[in-house]
């Protein structure tokens, strides 16, 4: 089951990079990357800002497997995603203004101009973690989006590559962040001006 | 609050008696409870075999509720293995029946001249000659008294090994169920008890029913959603571990010579489900199913292996094979053995025989000889009678007692602990020997639940470790399975026991009954010759066990000694007046 250096070094890279960026709580967050019939993922109760080669789990996409009690609890939406749709790496945080919107909406749709463009809506859907209900909602919004808020909860964002599904995570809270500073703005009585070509 | 049946086979005297509200609330029930009569009614200089040895089967306050694994019971007695104070906790249907009748617990003194059962039911209990049952396998001796008695009855009962005084003989407490280690079946072979059968039908009173049922529906969500107890333990049973524990390097094998086993994989949860599985099996009102019924290739079935059984029988005596350990299982099972003392036994006779002893004549690998060795233990036959009195004394009358993996005389179970230091502590510090019961800190430091530790760093060890060891013997006090260890602690258990016997519990006056129960067994082991020499692990292994063990001295309160002091006892409320 030993992880191969070059998945553990991509896996620990990018672990951190969501860690640096205050997605994910001390102990929080979960990523993976799919290799043929099997998948590597973050261990259950894993640092993501301190990831060790011990850390990450070998399971099957197949069948369940033993080592399926080391790894994350999300194993099973991670499983999914890689049943349903094309992606290889899926990146799991908690960024707090996607959670924080999520409780306001079924729905975010990007106003900047790049959320918009890139990840045109990103659905907002529920269950709860670690459960069937949650791995299909998941993966079925993630067969036409780049990225799913998980009510309350989180972002799964999923990609061919885990740059890109990087890319995704951030934007979510990106266009996040952007709506929801324009509503406060908005609140505070300034006027807005939507761009006249979007 | 309930009674009890005081039983004495010398006389053949039952008498029932009022339990003492006091008592129950300063030790709970179960374990705490033996442990206290234990401490009250006998000498710890006491010798395991004799008269004055007491056998005491309890239930807890949780037993018979519908809160799930509460039909565990416990049975507490002076082991014949290592020495000290011992208990032992049991699944299966026994501890509910006996509950049902209005029971908190059976005590056991003296001792028959003659073969007998105890009977109980709602209105009778009485002493029955057993001379019918005496020589029979556990196996045999269920399905005599099934049939003589009926369905509705649960037993408890020992095999060959604990009538031939085995020092690890368990005792059966339904089919598939054990209270396996440190030698109790043989303190009812001594006594010539074979067996008990109680059938009970009432019903344990709830102060407040609504209000645990509102707690119940939460209870049994977090089941569910926990990964270990809804999915790892549910699909495969406890035979999860096998590939896990050998990828840590922490997997016993060859003796604790190695920490890893190469045929793991032939040995695993996996090919168990695949080759010999053929059933779940679940212990009283529990969602988790762990058990596992199976059959192997030449038409032999039973209950498990478990995974310390396939350590104990499997990678500790190189036996990649699922089918031969599965069949040497069923073997202990029937005759009485405790498999991980008799799996720790023969792999050091191994060792020993490797090293060329000729009195010790069995190989690495040899299933065959191993399951001919099994009958010869039970039976006390050729080498089987030194492989009777567990590694600790086999090793010593063969001049190598380096080579006996135990603690106090209980051999190790099945996590190597130069790869896990918190375990390592808690198996040193264990009041009944090594024993992973007692604080599992596998959940911590390699599964994650409810957090992940450093397995390798002693930082705040010591202090997991006692307060997993109060918790723990609070668990076996209420009694409840440990694997709800897994999800829910002090505060949910104080929450519970509040519903359930309408006096008020929080969770520190959980956590101090369970150090109340600690320190007293603690004492009665140094009273009995224990004292803090025996905190220690074999020479094999490569821990840093002095600083935790100061640490953890200190932590618990106890002088540098390891003796508890006069204020940490009065402290707790235990009246002890001379010191150590």
């Amino acid at each position: 089951m030993k992880v191969p250096k070059e998945v553990y070094e991509e896996l620990k890279d990018y672990c951190l990079r969501i860690a640096r960026r205050g997605y994910v709580t001390a102990h929080g967050g979960n990523a993976s990357i799919k290799s043929g019939n099997l998948m590597w993922i973050t261990r259950h109760a894993s640092s993501l800002e301190n990831l060790k080669p011990e850390d990450v789990i070998q399971v099957s996409l197949e069948k369940p497997s033993s080592f399926d009690v080391l790894a994350s609890l999300e194993t099973i939406v991670h499983r999914q995603i890689y049943l349903e749709t094309p992606n290889l790496a899926v990146l799991h945080a908690h960024p707090p203004i996607s959670v924080a919107l999520s409780f306001f909406m079924d729905e975010m749709i990007p106003i900047d101009t790049e959320g918009y463009y890139v990840l045109k809506k990103v659905p907002v859907v529920e269950g709860q973690p670690g459960s069937l209900e949650l791995a299909k909602n998941v993966a079925i919004a993630l067969k036409s989006y780049y990225a799913v808020i998980v009510r309350a909860h989180g972002v799964f964002a999923a990609a061919k590559y885990m740059d890109i599904a990087y890319q995704y995570l951030c934007m979510v809270e990106h266009s996040a962040e952007i709506l929801w500073l324009t509503e406060v703005l908005k609140k505070s009585g300034l006027t807005l001006h939507k761009p006249k070509k979007f | 609050m309930g009674k009890c049946l005081t039983v004495n086979l010398s006389t053949k005297t039952l008498k029932t008696l009022d339990v003492d509200k006091e008592l129950l609330l300063s030790f709970m029930g179960g374990r705490g409870l033996g442990v206290k009569l234990l401490w009250d009614l006998v000498p710890p200089s006491t010798k395991p075999f004799s008269e004055e040895n007491i056998l005491v089967f309890a239930v807890g306050p949780l037993t018979s509720t519908p809160i799930p694994t509460t039909g565990r019971f416990s049975i507490v007695s002076k082991s014949p293995l290592t020495g000290g104070i011992f208990y032992s906790s049991c699944g299966g249907f026994f501890g509910f029946k006996l509950k049902n009748v209005g029971f908190d617990y059976i005590l056991v003194e003296g001792r028959s001249s003659t073969p007998i059962y105890l009977y109980i039911d709602d209105k009778n209990f009485e002493l029955r000659d057993a001379s019918h049952l005496w020589g029979k396998t556990t196996k045999e001796t269920f399905k005599i008294l099934e049939e003589d008695l009926g369905k509705d009855f649960s037993f408890v009962c020992i095999g060959p090994a604990g009538e031939n005084l085995v020092r690890y003989a368990c005792v059966m407490g339904g089919y598939g169920n054990f209270a396996g280690r440190g030698g109790l079946g043989a303190v009812m072979g001594f006594k010539r008890l074979k067996a008990i059968a109680v059938k009970g039908t009432g019903k344990p009173k709830i102060a407040d029913e609504e209000g645990l049922a509102k707690a119940l529906k939460n209870f049994r969500d977090r089941i569910s959603w926990n990964p270990v107890l809804d999915k790892a333990l549910a699909y495969y049973g406890t035979s999860a571990l096998v590939n896990v524990i050998n990828e840590h390097r922490i997997l016993p094998t060859k003796n604790f010579q190695l920490n890893r086993f190469e045929d793991a994989e032939n040995i695993s949860g996996e090919t168990l489900k695949e080759k010999i599985f053929v059933r779940r099996r679940s212990c009283y009102n529990c969602p988790v199913g762990c058990k596992r019924m199976t059959k192997t290739g030449s038409g032999r079935e039973g209950e498990g292996p478990e995974f310390e059984t396939l350590a104990s029988l499997g990678s500790m005596l190189l036996i990649g094979d699922v089918e031969a350990v599965a069949e040497i299982n069923y073997l202990c099972n029937d005759l009485g053995l405790d498999t991980i003392s008799f799996g720790g036994t023969v792999a050091c006779a191994m060792e020993l025989s490797e090293k060329g002893l000729p009195d010790a004549r069995v190989k690495w690998g040899d299933a065959e000889t191993v399951k001919r060795l099994v009958v010869d233990t039970a039976y006390r036959r050729g080498l089987g009678r030194w492989l009777a009195e567990g590694s600790k004394i086999f090793s010593e009358k063969f001049g190598f007692a380096e080579a006996s993996m135990n603690v106090k005389g209980l051999e190790l179970p099945m996590y190597h602990p130069d790869g896990v230091f918190g375990q390592a502590l808690a198996y040193a510090t264990s009041n009944r020997g090594a024993c992973h019961l007692n604080a599992y800190l596998i959940s911590v430091e390699v599964l994650g639940y409810p957090y992940l530790m450093d397995r390798f760093s002693p930082v705040n060890k010591p202090s997991i470790v006692v307060y997993m060891q109060n918790l723990a013997a609070v668990m076996d006090s209420m009694v409840v399975c440990k694997f709800l260890g897994f999800e829910f602690d002090e505060e949910t258990f104080a929450n519970l026991l509040t519903l359930v016997t309408g006096k008020t519990f929080t969770q520190e006056s959980l956590i101090t009954i369970g150090e109340r129960i600690w320190n007293l067994e603690r004492v009665f082991n140094f009273k009995a010759g224990l004292g803090w020499e025996t905190d220690r692990l074999p020479s094999r292994f490569k821990v840093p066990l002095q600083p935790m063990l100061k640490e953890y001295y200190r932590v618990r309160g106890w002088k540098p000694n390891g003796y508890p002091t006069k204020n940490k006892l009065k402290s707790l409320g235990l009246n002890v007046e001379d010191e150590c």
